[in-house]
């Protein structure tokens, strides 16, 4: 029984940062650029995506000993792509306003690797427990990078957090500025560059 | 063979299944999403005139209430005159009126322009003036994000405030996005009828000019009124 639940952690945890989607294993950046301008709109985005992921991973581990292997990636897409436009429409339901800054970058899960990745790797060799676990993780691995990343820019960019000024205005008479360059794309490269170094320089010690 | 018989009829089963089921969240949703949809445009209408700021929050009762003391939505024919409620005609333009103390403030202009992706739906204000535009809005479009997708910001929006839709003779110019920002050494004298445009994005610019130029002459007929003061004393007529 310990052995099981170690190993229900384990699915959950090492996406979370050992293995974690964006600073190990390169997937989703793209997404991860656009939507981390605000903390608000990288953690709905984060959300999202670790809703998106869990269910397909659990709804493809029920089903992985049914599903034809010839057809598998073409179920496995209809899958995802029925939960990211109920993901959308929940979103346009209940937070229109964070759902218009998403534009489309919600409905662009559908091709990010992330869910795909899990799909075929994982929940097609697992049970559906472990595998809802690792969705769990990824998603929160994906989320967690995407708000260490909107952290930074935001607070830079904007001297904001989630909305509200931090930095006081007492700052800015001194002479400080924000930084306009972290409100554009290449800042969030720059930043997950940074972080990718970060955890392999820490990951080196140990 | 079996086989092959058993993937079609897997694949017909998960897309029954998945249709059944986006069916039900689409249709669930809709009544929720309308009413979203519904609120943004009057807080929209409301951001034209400059009554809601971009960096406040307003719950959707806020924006209800506010719409309905300040604004007023009539229908003008395409010669200026105010259609009463009901009445038929070819062409009926949609105007909306913004009324503080019982005086005619601005006109809001809905807009339906062509974009690079998409339509591009928004509203442009004028002052009481009949030239000066008071505002303008962008709630719909499908431009590039982070290009052409600017146009639903302040920095780009903002630009339009106090500009004119005539030049200095008095003719009907419209108001056009330059090229990129405006350089120093661009003519003074049409400098009120330009605003500074998106950098990467001409084309938005471009599609964007020529769909406000030609909303703008459909309202010529109302922006005269304005002009010669005939919609003011319309209203305090009533």
């Amino acid at each position: 029984m310990k052995l099981t639940a170690s190993k229900h952690m384990k699915a959950f945890s090492t996406p979370l940062v050992q293995n974690n989607p964006i600073s190990r294993q390169m997937l989703g950046i793209c997404s991860a650029l656009a939507v981390t301008v605000q903390l608000k709109t990288a953690i709905v985005m984060g959300l999202s995506m670790t809703f998106v992921v869990a269910f397909s991973n659990l709804i493809i581990s029920f089903m992985r000993h049914m599903i034809p292997r010839n057809i598998r990636m073409i179920v496995e897409l209809s899958v995802i792509a029925s939960l990211v436009i109920v993901a959308d429409e929940l979103l346009r339901a209940f937070l229109y306003d964070i759902s218009k800054q998403l534009s489309v970058f919600v409905g662009l899960i559908i091709t990010n690797c992330i869910v795909m990745g899990r799909a075929e790797t994982y929940a097609l060799g697992n049970p559906p427990g472990l595998s809802f676990l690792d969705g769990l993780g990824n998603g929160a691995g994906y989320g967690s990078v995407l708000v260490c990343v909107a952290f930074i820019r935001e607070l830079l960019g904007a001297g904001k957090i989630l909305g509200y000024q931090v930095v006081p205005a007492g700052v800015y008479g001194l002479g400080y500025e924000n930084m306009g360059f972290m409100q554009l794309a290449p800042a969030a490269f720059i930043i997950i560059g940074l972080l990718v170094w970060l955890q392999h320089a820490l990951s080196k010690t140990k | 063979m079996s086989s092959t018989i058993k993937s079609i009829a897997f694949a017909f089963v998960t897309a029954l299944v998945c249709s059944v089921l986006l069916t039900a969240a689409s249709s669930g949703l809709k009544s929720f999403q309308r009413e979203n949809v519904e609120v943004d445009q009057k807080k929209n209408i409301l951001k034209a005139v400059g009554l809601i700021q971009d960096n406040k929050v307003y719950s959707k009762e806020a924006v209800k209430k506010m719409y309905a003391d300040s604004i007023q939505a009539v229908r003008v024919s395409s010669n200026g005159a105010i259609l009463k409620q009901g009445e038929a005609v070819d062409t009926a333009l949609p105007v909306y009126i913004y009324v503080k103390n019982d005086q005619i403030e601005s006109y809001i202009i809905p807009i339906n322009s062509r974009g690079l992706w998409g339509r591009i739906k928004g509203y442009i204000a004028l002052e009481n003036d009949g030239s000066t535009i008071a505002g303008f809005t962008v709630y719909k479009h499908s431009e590039t994000p982070g290009l052409g997708g600017e146009i639903e910001k302040r920095w780009f929006q903002k630009n339009f405030k106090g500009k004119k839709i005539l030049d200095r003779q008095g003719n009907f110019v419209s108001i056009s996005i330059a090229k990129g920002e405006l350089s120093p050494s661009f003519p003074k004298e049409k400098k009120p009828n330009y605003v500074d445009g998106i950098s990467g994005a001409t084309l938005t610019g471009k599609y964007l000019t020529a769909g406000l130029k030609r909303t703008l002459q459909d309202y010529e007929p109302v922006s005269i009124k304005f002009r010669t003061k005939q919609f003011l004393q319309w209203h305090s007529g009533k």
